[in-house]
């Protein structure tokens, strides 16, 4: 494999370029179905610092996004909380 | 009971809770960072007119007029969650939820890298992250680095690290990739470049704003670019040289470099390697909207403005009842300027909360005007297309969100 391919593109699962590139092409899928064959994107940090890469990636493989639409959808909590956070503490 | 929470302690949010509470709201400002200010506390540039920008300054000035204003600033608070109950908004933090009618979302911008192969290695940061380090932490983050990516933002920041003793190599542009993109493309770079000539760092380049508008003296321009780039305040500036890889054991110890054509397409057998101690990646930036996404606003992709933006109209309201925005959550541009979006808010605010004098409609439209003003004298551009950007979002809102014209009308 090349360097190129080897590169981590998301840092916290650990996701190279060459893997989702190569499932992008293989699936044809939108940013979510990439994330969630990958799970590039769904680590600590929620996507924050691949976000826009996996974007990119999608739209060299299949142009034409819809511009109203976020491609990869953000859910709460959109910061690492504490189970005692989120639930309830008794 | 609170009136209003604002979410971001950054200009837009500290100017939006100055007008809300001058206008007699009680306000709550909620941020993550240990103390106010938001980006501002790492910015240091002279402006056109030899004045300088000094963004712990301008912090300090806002937080002071807050606390004159009994505003209540919370430092170190996480939102992560953001919900519409009937008319009120729930904000949730890791230290509890607050409750208010009015949300103001000043979560401004967040940075998108690069990848290089190699970046995963200790030294290599965001150029972000070097200028908060260095005008922030007051730490040195290292003896010696190479930028990878040449935009407006990498350069205003080697001048800090310049002023700061730091000895920054090279800037050379990323390895052309589906991710890099135009990023990678030195006759695009060159545009950019030429488009904000009049604030360009280098003479040079100030010299190709006048002269270098056609294609293809731009083209000629860049097959005789000097093979040693340009200098920016003495840092050559490369755009026909490439990162393909940071290399190093266990940390940066230097990047491997090929030349290029015009287009960004690497010369086989070009490669040398530059020794390194730090990196920084030089990416852009883009609105960090997630909160006003999980609140469910409306959103559209408007590439001038950094990306998706949540749909807004000119005085700063959402099409969620009580929901405002403002500053780089609506578009990347400079301090200056969303401090002036935030004074927007906080009228708006105001004004749909009944408060103010009769003169409120004037004070909105004055500041409305107010922001035209200061992006038109803007030191820092981020996009050279912002106008044609925000004029989108105003005909997006105007299609689909006005009901008629009555909105700034109503009151007064
Ligand atoms: C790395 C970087 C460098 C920049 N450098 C310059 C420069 O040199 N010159 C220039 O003019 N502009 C610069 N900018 C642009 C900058 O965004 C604007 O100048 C300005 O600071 C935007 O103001 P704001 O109030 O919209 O956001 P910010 O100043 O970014 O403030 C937003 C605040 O919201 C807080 N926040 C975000 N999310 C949450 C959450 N979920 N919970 C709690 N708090 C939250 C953050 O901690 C932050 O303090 C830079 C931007 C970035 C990202």
């Amino acid at each position: 494999m090349t360097n190129i391919e080897n590169m981590i593109i998301c840092r916290c699962e650990e996701v190279t370029y060459g893997q989702l590139l190569s499932t992008a092409n293989e699936h044809k899928c939108s940013a979510r179905e990439l994330k969630l064959r990958t799970r590039a994107g769904m680590g600590f940090c929620g996507g924050r610092t691949c976000r826009v890469s996996i974007d990119k990636m999608i739209e060299h493989v299949k142009p034409n996004i819809t511009p109203g639409d976020i491609p990869l959808k953000y859910q709460p909590p959109v910061r690492p909380v504490t189970f005692g956070t989120v639930g309830e503490i008794k | 009971m609170r009136d209003v929470i604002v979410i971001g302690a950054g200009p837009a949010g500290l100017a939006g809770a100055i007008s809300c509470a001058a206008n007699g709201l009680l306000v709550t400002v909620l941020d993550e960072f240990m103390k106010p200010g938001g980006r501002l506390l790492g910015q240091l540039h002279q402006e056109p007119s030899g004045e300088w920008w000094n963004g712990i300054k301008e912090a300090e000035r806002l937080h002071q007029e807050a606390n004159k204003l009994a505003v209540d600033i919370r430092c170190g608070i996480s939102v992560y969650n953001l919900e519409q109950e009937g008319h009120h908004w729930h904000v949730h933090t890791n230290t509890g939820r607050l409750t208010a009618r009015f949300v103001l979302v000043a979560t401004g911008a967040a940075e998108y890298p690069i990848p290089v192969p190699g970046w995963t290695l200790p030294g290599v940061m965001s150029i972000g992250a070097a200028q908060v380090m260095t005008n922030v932490h007051r730490v040195q983050v290292g003896k010696k680095g190479i930028i990878i990516g040449a935009n407006i933002l990498a350069f205003a920041i080697l001048n800090e690290l310049q002023l700061a003793g730091i000895n920054i190599d090279r800037i050379v542009l990323p390895e052309k990739t589906p991710i890099s993109g135009k990023a990678a493309e030195p006759e695009e770079i060159m545009k950019s470049l030429l488009q904000a000539a009049h604030l360009a760092p280098s003479p040079l380049l100030r010299f190709g704003g006048r002269f270098m508008k056609h294609d293809w003296i731009r083209k000629l321009g860049l097959t005789f670019f000097p093979k040693n780039g340009v200098k920016v305040n003495g840092t050559p500036l490369q755009l026909r040289k490439a990162a393909v890889e940071i290399i190093g054991k266990d940390q940066v110890e230097g990047v491997r470099v090929a030349d290029t054509d015009v287009n960004g397409m690497i010369i086989p057998g070009s490669e040398t390697i530059y020794e390194a101690d730090f990196v920084c990646i030089a990416g852009g930036l883009y609105p960090l909207a997630e909160l006003a996404a999980v609140a469910g606003c409306p959103f559209q992709y408007v590439p001038e403005l950094g990306g998706h933006v949540p749909c807004h109209s000119e005085i700063m309201e959402t099409p969620l009842e009580g929901l405002f925005v403002a500053g780089n959550i609506t578009g990347i541009e400079s301090g200056k300027i969303a401090m002036a979006q935030g004074n927007v808010a906080g009228l708006s605010i105001a004004k749909q909360a009944g408060k103010g004098t009769g003169t409120i409609d004037q004070q909105l439209q004055q500041a409305v005007q107010n922001i035209r003003n200061v992006r038109q004298n803007a030191a820092i551009q981020f996009n050279p297309e912002i106008d044609k950007g925000r004029k989108k979002m105003k005909e997006l809102w105007k299609e689909h969100y006005a009901k008629g014209d009555e909105k700034f009308h109503k009151i007064g």
